[in-house]
């Protein structure tokens, strides 16, 4: 009796300590839908994402697709490792709530997905005293105050700005046909939208290009293995979006469908989201002089805001690191990291 | 009979039925009551003695037959039928002044509402008084005791002075202390007003009691008809006199031997007298047949 | 004790005997004070226990110590690994939020935020609790009192009541628009439905016997409206609005989510764009404060104005 007891106990025993060494470590990654991360449901579908976790001996799961601000805010919270998002907000949410973030791979920037749409001017002068219906605090928000800027207005001089869900603002500009009503917002509603009868588009995102970029943020305490699989699947990915044969079709229609709309419908979105397909090219943009500016802008805009909270003193109050090395704002707490490491050894082939 | 001949009687029901549907209740009632009576009905659950009530009240509609009240055919309550319900008379919002006064302000005019409050209010006072509550006026139902709230009940019917005073099971929920005291004072209103009253009650000895007249319902009775349902019938109608009586009489073996009779002639299942041998004593108590339920009935006499 | 005393003294027992019998004493005062510590502790945790007033205070008090507790832990976790931790902020970092958000003055718009916030809620829920109420009083009144009314009503209104407004959302905006009409009609048919369902049967509920009697006291059909069913309406009606207050609460939340300018939820949710859990939380417990208050009020109006009513209703 006494030694089947010790027999069982041993077995149970050798099971779980076999268990946790075979077992790989399980990395998990939350998305929403945007025409620039829908590639995300490709690397998944077509077993891209589980060939470079097993490279590199991990488990990588990717979420169902979330609502974006959720997805953000549990990536912050900590339930994922790593997470789809704008600058903005990979600035205002888990930067400035200490959580220290990579951005492992800049994949593209709005050229035109974003867009300040009305049924009646024709500049963005002709937006004084006007109310916006957009989503407040948003990179749409952010859309405003550079259209603004740079016609030398500033906020003072619309009307309001009426926070908006984003899932009520194709219904309302269809619904209130008047020529005052003006709204701001992203893909695919933009697309939706401009087709209204008398509808113009008075600033779109192509304007201000570069400055709202969809990024994949990991958080920097992760292992350098998820990291590494991540941005290998993600251009893998990307060199069959971009090609030319059959797969690259098969690829487009599939990610279509995840985003709940045509292939004609995708590709016209593609064409306002100016995708970095190759790691070369999002490098050469990573390193470059803009990205210092965008993040200046950016960084104002939040802070104008009260976007840093009530103890920020000054928009220095996170660092940002850029890829050069160069801190901006607090060196002591550096919460933000853009790099080209990453994504310089997709370009080398060294992944 | 001419309508005439009926004037004197209060109540007057000729071949009176009251159906639900196929369900008859009350089965071709023949009955009158003279101005003044006590009438005091009874007879056991589901006799109809209740319907009857709601039918002189004119919440129901008789189904056939003849019922008029002072000569009238009547469609709703109003002003000349008061009644006592055992719950629920009272409006729980008002206290015991506003419910008796409330009936005055009902049938008063515009004008005379801006006039006569405080006359209306010396008559509900009048009233209050006579039930021995004038200290509670300003009191709401739920704080009066039940006796005390079945004396303002009754105050409140009386102010409309109606013709018949309806009282359904009034004092069923009260003790019988308490019971024994609003007997007397329902009593003493009686003669003092010399009004009509139709009270139902399941309590022989209180209609006993009570009643110059006691009615007995029941639909344990034969008229031949083997297996139909039949409605019920007034079975016994006992003229008791018009004098008032003291608690005394409870405890006289006559007053006991009546009880004992009537709890026998209409509670009783097994017992189903014939329609031809119905103790009516009173006078004014009639019961037309037709001549099919005559014979029949006289064929079951015989068999008997 | 004397017990003790005596046996020592008189009898001159020997030490160890002396011994003992403090022992036993000691033994028996101890079994005596844990049974009645144990007597206690069953009596409380029985269902004969009756609480004390402080008791009472007390035992209340516990869970919100127990849940303010909880979160403190938690908030102290999070900040020991990560002092900038947004999402279970400390007292302070909300009493930080809370003080630009309650005295600052907005740049912008000059006004005080909280002030403005706080005003154009109330104002939207009030506004719409007011419409749905004589909506539903006029509608549940005349379907409780007149058979034609409730023939043609009743099934419309049983089956539009058990549609859920926030399904059918964007149909009341865009139909509507999202400005403040928009919002308070939310709330309308949001309860409104369920209100005139109630208040009917509230009519109902009053004893046939009264409409009776006020017949037989010469009432015409607008006095027994007036003067006997409304009047003993009134109380269940109050009771009626600080149940379909929460829904409310909850579809002013809705409207404000979708498209405002201010409002408290609107607050909540913009700062949702930046986990800006200090705010949001102060904020909830701030709308919780004002539902706390509007109910208290209520229950207040009832015992003051509807004694008689609160008193059937406690026996």
């Amino acid at each position: 009796m006494r030694k089947m007891l010790l027999t069982l106990t041993a077995m149970i025993l050798a099971t779980i300590f076999a268990g946790s060494v075979m077992a790989k470590t399980t990395y998990k990654v939350a998305w929403s839908h945007y025409t620039g991360w829908e590639p995300w449901a490709q690397t998944e579908q077509a077993g891209t994402l589980k060939k470079w976790g097993d490279k590199y001996g991990i488990t990588i799961e990717l979420s169902p697709p979330m609502d974006y601000m959720e997805s953000i805010n549990l990536y912050t919270a900590g339930n994922y490792d790593a997470c789809v998002m704008t600058n903005m907000d990979a600035l205002t949410v888990p930067a400035s709530g200490g959580k220290d973030s990579t951005v492992v791979i800049v994949g593209d920037y709005s050229d035109g997905n974003d867009a300040i749409v009305s049924y009646s001017g024709t500049s963005v002068a002709d937006l004084r005293g006007r109310d916006i219906f957009g989503v407040e605090l948003s990179v749409s928000h952010y859309l405003v105050a550079r259209a603004l800027a740079m016609n030398g207005m500033s906020e003072a001089d619309l009307g309001a700005f009426v926070n908006t869900s984003d899932s009520e603002i194709a219904g309302l500009f269809v619904a209130n046909r008047t020529p005052q009503t003006t709204v701001v917002t992203w893909n695919p509603i933009v697309m939706k939208i401009r087709q209204e009868r008398g509808a113009k588009v008075l600033f779109t995102s192509a304007q201000i290009p570069g400055e709202i970029l969809d990024l994949l943020v990991v958080r920097t305490d992760a292992p350098e293995e998820l990291k590494k699989a991540l941005t290998g699947a993600w251009y893998e990915t990307m060199a069959v979006m971009s090609g030319k044969g059959a797969p690259t079709k098969e690829a487009l229609t599939f990610m279509a469908k995840t985003a709940g709309g045509t292939l004609a419908e995708f590709e016209a979105q593609l064409k306002t989201t100016y995708m970095y397909y190759t790691p070369k090219a999002a490098v050469e943009f990573t390193a470059s002089a803009t990205l210092a500016k965008t993040m200046e802008f950016v960084r104002t805009f939040c802070f104008d805001k009260g976007m840093f909270g009530p103890t920020a003193k000054s928009k220095d109050e996170v660092g940002i690191e850029l890829p050069d090395g160069s801190v901006m704002g607090d060196k002591r707490n550096v919460k933000l990291r853009f790099t080209t490491k990453y994504m310089q050894m997709a370009a080398d082939g060294k992944l | 009979m001419s309508a005439a001949r009926e004037e004197n009687h209060v109540i007057y029901c000729l071949d009176m039925v009251k159906a639900y549907g196929a369900n008859v209740v009350l089965d071709d009632i023949d009955f009158k009551v003279s101005r003044g009576e006590f009438v005091t009905v009874v007879g056991p659950s589901g006799c109809g003695k209740s319907t009857m009530l709601r039918l002189i009240l004119g919440q129901e509609r008789h189904t056939s037959g003849t019922m008029l009240i002072d000569g009238r055919e009547i469609y709703h309550p109003d002003v000349t039928r008061g009644i006592v319900f055992q719950r629920y008379s009272l409006f729980p919002h008002l206290t015991a002044m506003e419910n008796v006064m409330i009936g005055k302000l009902f049938t008063a005019t515009c004008l005379e509402l801006l006039g006569s409050m405080e006359t209306s209010r010396d008559e509900a006072m009048y009233y209050l008084k006579k039930v021995g509550l004038e200290d509670d006026a300003k009191k709401k139902p739920h704080q009066l005791s039940g006796g005390q709230q079945q004396r303002v009940a009754i105050a409140q019917a009386l102010i409309m002075k109606p013709e018949i005073l309806m009282m359904d099971e009034p004092y069923g929920a009260l003790d019988p202390y308490t019971r024994e005291d609003l007997q007397m004072f329902i009593l003493e209103v009686w003669e003092e007003t010399g009004m009509t009253i139709f009270f139902v009650t399941h309590d022989l000895e209180e209609a006993v009691f009570l009643g110059s007249r006691v009615v007995a319902f029941s639909q344990y009775y034969s008229d031949g008809r083997h297996g139909l349902k039949h409605g019920a019938r007034i079975v016994s109608d006992y003229d008791l006199g018009r004098s008032i009586k003291s608690t005394e009489v409870k405890k006289s073996p006559a007053f006991s031997d009546l009880i004992h009779r009537i709890r026998h002639e209409s509670f009783e299942p097994k017992f189903c007298q014939s329609v031809k041998a119905f103790n009516q004593t009173h006078p004014d108590s009639f019961m037309t047949l037709t001549e099919e339920q005559g014979a029949v009935a006289a064929e079951v006499v015989e068999s008997i | 004790m004397r017990f003790f005393d005596n046996k020592n003294v008189n009898q001159q027992m020997p030490q160890k005997e002396a011994q003992m019998q403090m022992l036993k004493w000691i033994w028996s005062v101890g079994v005596n004070v844990l049974s009645r510590i144990w007597n206690t502790v069953k009596t409380f945790f029985s269902l004969h226990y009756c609480p004390s007033r402080v008791a009472k205070v007390l035992l209340a008090i516990v869970p919100f110590v127990l849940l303010l507790g909880t979160y403190i832990h938690f908030s102290n976790k999070r900040h020991e690994e990560n002092p900038r931790d947004k999402i279970l902020p400390t007292i302070s970092q909300m009493y930080e939020q809370v003080k630009i958000y309650v005295v600052e003055t907005d740049k912008r718009t000059d006004k005080n935020l909280f002030v403005d916030d706080t005003l154009a809620s109330l104002k939207r829920l009030l506004i719409g609790v007011s419409i749905a109420s004589v909506l539903s009083l006029i509608w549940g009144l005349s379907m409780g009192i007149y058979p034609w009314v409730r023939s043609t009503w009743m099934p419309f209104v049983t089956f539009v009541s058990i549609i859920p407004p926030l399904a059918i959302l964007p149909i009341i905006f865009i139909g509507l628009g999202v400005e403040e009409l928009g919002k308070i009609s939310l709330i309308v048919l949001g309860i409104t439905f369920l209100m005139t369902r109630d208040l009917k049967i509230a009519v109902e509920n009053i004893p046939r016997e009264q409409i009776v009697k006020a017949l037989t006291l010469g009432a015409s059909s607008w006095a027994i409206v007036y003067r006997i069913i409304f009047p003993q309406v009134m109380p269940r009606f109050i009771e009626m609005i600080r149940v379909y207050l929460s829904p409310a609460w909850l579809f002013l939340i809705a409207a404000e989510a979708i498209a405002s300018k201010n409002g408290l939820a609107y607050r909540i949710f913009l700062s949702r764009r930046y986990l800006n859990m200090s705010l949001i939380i102060p904020i909830v417990f701030w709308i919780t404060s004002i539902g706390f208050l509007m109910n208290f009020i209520l229950k207040k109006i009832l015992d003051w104005k509807y004694r008689w009513y609160v008193d059937i209703k406690n026996g």
